[in-house]
């Protein structure tokens, strides 16, 4: 219903700038729709139909190569959006596939929908470019870290990201790991194993505890 | 006190074996056409079910901390 939708963009702590007019509108040109955990929600290539924003839940975006291997692009959550870009560009596919990771409700808006709201609410063009610059910022270290950065330093920088993060701790599996950092599982599991014969970490049922900052912080900035 | 073990998905499992064959502890067996941890004190987290299984069935999780 366009009430719900309403009182869930409200929530959004990115649209609380927002005016209730403005938020009404948005509402009145967008669908929501709830997606139970694992589900792919966009495939890599279809032809772009609708910009989304995540109201709750979390979804995974990733690109798949012709070997089934996966790459996370970025993990988000409520308020983020994803698939606004193809629109601006001359094919308008979804540059990546997109999955649920836990049961999930988003906005979808149809493109001509979303395109008339950039252009009559400013508010609303200024979410979706701070959207933009902080996806773009996350995907300028993934190329860092992709690029410049060994497998094992990329394990140690994930590691220490994770250990850091202030958030509700997640659980990971070592498949998981693989497709955040590039590479493949087995991989994750053979440097996890040398990272605690070096005493560098341990590895228990359920926990992986990081032992020493300042040999694993010179691991991730050096290699 | 409860050991902790790699989650099974019975919505995703087949029963193809192939986590069985590839337990070296012999952890897993099939009852009642699931796959189940027949001895779990034998298990030792190591992952390799999770390394074979194809369908994702099975996941071995981990908190990353200090």
């Amino acid at each position: 219903m366009k009430t719900d939708l309403f009182h869930d963009l409200r929530r959004l702590s990115s649209f609380t700038n927002l005016s209730a007019d403005d938020l009404k509108k948005i509402a009145a040109a967008s669908i929501n729709k709830t997606i139970p955990a694992g589900e792919i929600i966009l495939h890599e290539g279809d032809e772009a139909q609708s910009a989304y924003f995540v109201l709750s839940g979390k979804v995974e975006v990733f690109r798949l190569a012709l070997s089934g291997r996966e790459q996370v692009l970025a993990l988000l959550s409520a308020g983020q959006g994803f698939n606004t870009a193809p629109f601006f560009l001359e094919e308008k596919h979804n540059p990546a596939s997109v999955r649920t990771l836990e049961q999930t409700t988003v906005m979808a808006i149809p493109a001509m929908q979303f395109l008339s709201l950039l252009n009559n609410i400013p508010d609303f063009n200024r979410i979706v470019m701070r959207d933009y610059s902080q996806r773009l910022k996350q995907l300028t270290n993934k190329v860092e870290d992709l690029g410049l950065y060994s497998v094992r330093a990329r394990l140690v920088r994930f590691l220490l990201e994770q250990a850091d993060q202030k958030e509700i701790p997640v659980r990971w599996t070592q498949d998981e790991i693989a497709r955040q950092i590039g590479t493949v599982r087995d991989v994750v599991g053979r440097s996890l194993r040398t990272l605690e014969q070096e005493g560098l970490i341990q590895i228990r049922r359920q926990c992986i505890r990081l032992l020493d900052r300042l040999r694993l912080e010179k691991i991730a900035n050096s290699e | 006190m409860n050991l902790i073990l790699p989650v099974i998905d019975r919505k995703k499992c087949t029963l193809c074996r192939d986590c069985i064959d590839a337990c070296g502890l012999h952890a897993l067996a099939i009852q009642n056409e699931r796959v189940i941890f027949i001895e779990p004190d034998l298990c030792n987290y190591c992952a390799d079910c999770e390394g074979v299984c194809a369908q994702g069935a099975i996941r071995v999780e981990y908190e990353i901390g200090w």
